[in-house]
């Protein structure tokens, strides 16, 4: 084996940040590009809905964010929330800056295997983000998939997340179904935890695959809800979110149980997650 | 393998000849008391390295995984222009005196971090620099360690690959030279290598079953660990009883030859520079596994100590790197403060698991 033919897998490319918006309160979302117009073009053909990049924020740190756009928009950008330093860093960003990009990582959601079923989406607050990607790429792919039903709760009415894409995915074949925890004067909609949707609007069960993403304690509840349903443990998938500081299966921090989250990661069917041998 | 011999007093020149082919070598040398060190061999300190004393615990792991390695600087121009540069460092290097269970070592890491789908450029430059001179432990006394548990784990006492070449101490001022690789071979072109006789050969059976007896007072149940982590047999309540002992000091984590979890930091060294360093990490850590926001996934002390067994007893990591994640030096075990070196845990898993059968 030639070492020094190996390619440097922590070497960041570098992007350029093109334009920001705002999401919801704390969230916003960036766009960007890769400064090599080649760089920009494989990266597009070659990501997958469900994966992740490290992003390098100069001076502060290296931190994940998952990929919410499908390959089938031809477009690349960042939705992230205010926590951490790295976060709180890029969401001052102005169009022009600059910032270090390695990936796209992780297994991804396997869309083909998918072909020909109905998809069940539940997402909880910016559990949207990552699963953003799967929906535009149904709808994308509109005649692979059979029926598209999406139930999203949040907060409150203020952080639905993507407003604009909401309107446009219920249009584009999907059926959409929000919920928040509390409402908000001139709100009409559904009131209650996700779960309680699927007493109200009846998720399919027969041939259907449910992608579920959301906060630790919501995912719980919905898993259990799925189950009670008739789902097999193997027809619900999720993706976890750890920390991160290599995303190629060397650091160790993201470990759970037998799964490196970063490389056998971070798409798990439930099936999956219940055998890696730690409790998430 | 070829196999030459050499007399005792000719042992350090091995050293010379490897200086002689422009290798920095690294040997163990004695410090105060029974502390011991690797260290650069010079000409003035050359008559001091030891050939029969107790293993550093500072692991010889930090010649291919460095505790901390400057791996990439970020520049950041005037003009808004960012770039990085990559750093690589892969020095010509010998390590004489290396053990058998560390040769191993070293085997593991090149297995975990140039194995899968992305491979380590970092550590796979230092490796193939890396000329190994493995000696084996035969000194009852000093090699071997309360500790040592390499028949266990099937690392020692003498190694049977990954070294360039081996020594052992036969006894009677001869050593046994046997060649790993063809440049381990090709040191024995130097005229105080002798032909190696069929009495030699039965000498080292028997300098190496002698080392082995020694080596039984400390045999551990670690396959039977092994099945009992990988079935799932080890009780919740056991993981808390280890948990319970652990001090999150990451010391065994830091000792150990083949942890290999780290973590990357970036210091900024001027305006418009900025370091990035790989720097050892340990699971042992609260902040290992926390996340912006504040979330833990590993809350519990023993969900995080249960983390490092887990690694290395469960045999799906050993199908999957071919290779053990522990090799048996005994390190953790010399300096774990709550008496949960791995020989322990081996022992409180299986303690527990024959409380668990009889009921």
């Amino acid at each position: 084996m030639n070492t020094s033919a190996i390619e440097n897998v922590y070497l960041p490319k570098v992007a350029v940040v093109e334009g920001l918006n705002d999401e919801i309160p704390d969230v916003k979302t960036v766009h960007w590009s890769l400064v090599n117009p080649e760089d920009q073009k494989a990266f597009v053909s070659s990501f997958k809905p469900g994966q992740f990049c490290l992003i390098t924020i100069p001076g502060k740190g290296e931190f994940t964010l998952s990929l919410p756009p499908s390959p089938t928009e031809g477009k690349t950008f960042f939705t992230l929330r205010k926590v951490g330093v790295c976060s709180t860093a890029f969401q001052q960003y102005k169009p022009g800056d600059k910032f270090g990009l390695r990936g796209p990582f992780g297994n991804g959601f396997p869309m083909e295997s998918y072909y020909g079923k109905n998809i069940v989406i539940v997402a909880g607050g910016i559990g949207l983000i990552p699963l953003r990607s799967t929906i535009v790429y149904i709808l994308g792919n509109r005649d692979k998939f059979k029926d598209l039903q999406i139930y999203y709760g949040a907060k409150n009415p203020e952080t639905l997340m993507y407003a604009d894409d909401l309107k446009k995915w219920e249009k584009g074949g999907a059926q959409f179904h929000l919920t928040v925890d509390s409402a908000s004067p001139g709100y009409t909609g559904d009131i209650g935890v996700v779960g309680s949707l699927f007493k109200k609007y009846k998720p399919n069960v027969e041939n259907t695959v449910a992608f579920v993403c959301g906060p630790p304690i919501m995912f719980r509840f919905v898993i259990k809800d799925l189950l009670d349903l008739g789902f097999k443990e193997s027809a619900i998938v999720s993706t976890l979110e750890r920390y991160m500081k290599c995303g190629v299966g060397k650091c160790g921090h993201c470990c759970v149980g037998v799964a490196y989250v970063c490389a056998d990661g971070p798409v798990f069917t439930y099936e999956q997650l219940k055998r890696l041998g730690e409790v998430i | 393998m070829k196999a030459r011999i050499l007399n005792r007093a000719d042992v350090l020149k091995v050293i010379d000849q490897l200086r002689g082919q422009g290798y920095e070598v690294m040997a163990p040398f004695l410090g105060r008391g029974q502390d011991s060190v690797f260290d650069v061999v010079t000409s003035e300190n050359r008559d001091q390295v030891q050939i029969h004393v107790p293993n550093p615990y500072y692991p010889p792991k930090r010649f291919v995984f460095p505790h901390m390695e400057h791996t990439m600087t970020i520049h950041k121009e005037a003009d808004g222009g960012l770039s990085f540069e990559p750093k690589y460092e892969a020095p010509k290097r010998a390590v004489f005196g290396i053990r058998s269970c560390d040769t191993r070592g070293i085997y593991h890491l090149k297995r975990f971090f140039m194995g899968r789908d992305f491979q380590d450029i970092y550590l796979g430059l230092k490796r193939e620099n890396l000329f190994l001179v493995n000696v084996v432990c035969t000194d009852r006394d000093l090699d071997i360690g309360d500790q040592c548990f390499c028949m266990c784990s099937d690392s020692g006492p003498a190694a049977r690959e990954n070294f360039d070449l081996q020594l052992m101490d036969l006894g009677m001022d001869e050593f046994m030279a046997v060649a790993g690789t063809p440049a381990g071979e090709a040191l024995f072109a130097a005229p105080f290598y002798r032909k190696c006789t069929q009495a030699h050969v039965d000498r080292r059976a028997v300098v190496l079953e002698e080392a082995r007896k020694k080596l039984k007072d400390a045999t551990t149940w670690f396959s039977g660990a092994v099945r009992y982590v990988t079935t799932g047999k080890v009780s919740e309540k056991t993981w808390q009883e280890i948990g319970n002992r652990c001090m999150e000091c990451g010391g065994c984590t830091f000792v150990c030859p083949v942890c290999t979890c780290f973590t990357v930091t970036d210091r900024e060294v001027a305006p418009d520079e900025i370091e990035r360093l790989r720097v050892w990490d340990s699971c042992a850590f609260s902040g290992f596994t926390r996340m912006a926001g504040g979330h833990n996934p590993r809350k519990a002390v023993h969900d995080r100590r249960n983390r490092r067994f887990f690694r290395k007893l469960h045999h799906y990591f050993v199908q999957r790197e071919l290779s053990v994640a522990c090799i048996g030096c005994g390190r953790c075990a010399e300096v774990c403060h709550g008496e949960i070196g791995m020989p322990s845990v081996v022992e409180i898993i299986r303690r527990a698991s024959m409380e668990s059968a009889e009921q």
